[in-house]
């Protein structure tokens, strides 16, 4: 019964974003100017290089790796942030502890649904077109195209944990967007979503390597690839989801201070 | 006109004052968007530390690139991106028509009133990177080479202030425009990199219909005497033309939208 309302949820937020047809095509041609973006600034520098693959790379696994690790990966969490931001300053917030759900489940259930929707209305939409111009290159076999599939839902978990943790610290500061503006610079950094850790110097690569941030884009995307062996496949899965067990504990142990600290404004 | 004058600095101060009563977001504010913008340019020195160039651009070359493109997008965004963007906001809820009944010209009034200085941030690390960049990069200096750039980074902020007041005006027609930034946005990303990166079809949007190639890239090209595709010779003058020009079509824009303006029922 709790499930069936928690997926009315997620129905009611991919038809909410249905009403707004012009934000979908404005939003896909948005998405699709970032990946040409991204693409061409892979073909300019391997074109320089001179070679066909950079560090074991080739340019149309780059592409590929451009499309997963961006459009693919690394959704708009910003859509959560300013949801709940606008609930705690609002002061709506008490409208959902007064209501017999799990706050951060609603948030969950919700925009997993807008997750859906902007996959299926901007994302595939994005690929197909990238797919067309330069072409992308299959999984590197079975085994790492279901893993890929298995990554993909503990890449989405990862990032809306950390976005949710984030979210709850409206709470005490009353407003996420700064946290908003510090969690992108992590993310464009640690995350593997704008440049791959195989690019990144030994040391920062090793650091990036076993923060949380790089099961949202890289490690996906690099075993999407094949650029992790079996074992190595399985190990990092397992590190993936101690992180997420970790995050996922503060998140519950942050909830239950943050649903106590509460003060609504105005009145 | 006078007057509209004499009301400016009572707008700015007013909103200022009301910013300034939350001084710790303010603040906080302006250093999370400095540490975004630098994780990305970051990300950008990665790329050029492990392949030397990017469309025949070294590290500091694109340094004083993307300094130019966030120094101009900054000053032109403070006068028009928050106050536009509400644009939609007002003419939804019927406050435009309040606006539109003032003893003060309506683009005035919104830009004033909303000032935003909250792009503190993003012009401390602009100047900041940019006064690296220059003692890095090789210009040949001389009154007529600073006074040019000076002058395409006054372009570059009535290149942006005038495609926000475009979008906003829109929202008088349309009611809702603020999807359109996602556009503005694109190019804008566009805008950070060496034009002759992206293919011949994007390279003529980017200098036509969607001219943010103006923004940074051609001027800095023509400063540091690097080949500007489409344009060859011509950049210089063209770059020194692109802000007013845009102007020009923002405002007819504007009007056009103000005389078509019929509410949001209600």
């Amino acid at each position: 019964m709790k499930t069936l309302a928690y997926s009315a949820f997620t129905a009611n937020a991919f038809q909410t974003r249905l009403a707004y047809r012009n934000q979908v095509w404005a939003g896909a041609f948005g998405d699709l100017v970032f990946i040409f973006a991204r693409i061409a600034i892979w073909i300019s520098v391997f074109g320089a290089a001179a070679t066909s693959s950079v560090d074991g790379v080739t340019l149309p696994e780059m592409i590929t790796y451009a499309l997963l690790a961006g459009p693919i990966l690394y959704w708009d969490y910003s859509r959560l942030l300013s949801d709940v931001d606008t609930v705690v300053r609002t002061g709506d917030i008490a409208v959902y502890l007064l209501k017999p759900l799990h706050y951060p489940g609603f948030l969950l259930a919700s925009h997993f649904g807008n997750f859906i929707f902007e996959f299926l209305a901007m994302t595939v939409p994005v690929a197909l077109i990238v797919g067309l111009t330069f072409g992308l290159v299959p999984p590197a076999g079975l085994f790492h195209g279901l893993a890929f599939l298995a990554y993909w839902a503990l890449s989405f978990m990862m990032l809306f944990t950390l976005a949710t943790l984030l979210g709850l610290a409206a709470f005490w500061l009353m407003t996420a967007h700064s946290l908003d503006w510090f969690f992108g610079s992590i993310m464009t950094l640690l995350s593997g979503g704008l440049v791959p850790l195989w690019f990144f110097p030994g040391w920062l690569a090793a650091i990036a390597g076993h923060l949380p941030f790089a099961w949202v884009s890289y490690y996906p995307a690099a075993v999407y690839l094949g650029k992790l062996a079996p074992l190595q496949t399985l190990i990092y899965f397992g590190v993936g989801l101690l992180w997420l067990a970790a995050l996922m504990g503060t998140l519950a142990w942050l909830w239950g201070r943050a649903r106590h600290r509460l003060v609504v404004q105005g009145g | 006109m006078a007057r509209s004058l004499a009301v400016i600095p009572h707008l700015v101060g007013t909103y200022i004052r009301t910013r300034t009563e939350y001084p710790t977001a303010m603040i906080l504010g302006w250093v999370s968007q400095f540490v975004s913008y630098a994780a990305m340019y970051t990300a950008i020195a990665l790329i050029l530390a492990r392949f030397g160039v990017l469309g025949g651009w070294l590290w500091p070359e694109i340094a004083l690139l993307l300094s130019f493109h966030l120094l101009g997008y900054s000053l032109g965004a403070a006068f028009s991106f928050t106050q536009f963007r509400e644009m939609e906001e007002l003419v939804r809820k019927g406050t435009m028509d309040a606006i539109l009944v003032k003893p003060i010209s309506p683009w005035t009034y919104l830009v004033f009133s909303g000032l935003n200085i909250g792009y503190a941030g993003h012009v401390v690390l602009a100047i900041g990177l940019m006064a690296w960049a220059l003692t890095q990069v090789q210009i040949g200096w001389s009154v007529p080479i600073a006074l040019y750039l000076l002058a395409t980074l006054a372009g570059a902020c009535m290149i942006v202030c005038a495609v926000m007041t475009m979008i906003g005006a829109t929202a008088l027609v349309w009611v809702r425009s603020r999807h359109l930034y996602s556009i503005f946005f694109g190019f804008w990303e566009l805008a950070r990199y060496p034009l002759n990166i992206f293919p011949l079809p994007l390279q003529v949007l980017m200098l036509t219909i969607a001219p943010l190639g103006f923004m940074a890239y051609v001027p800095v090209a023509v400063a540091l005497g690097k080949p500007v595709p489409l344009l060859g010779d011509w950049a210089g003058p063209a770059s020194l033309l692109a802000g007013p020009i845009a102007v020009l079509i923002a405002m007819a824009h504007w009007r056009y939208c103000l005389r078509n303006y019929q509410g949001a029922g209600g």
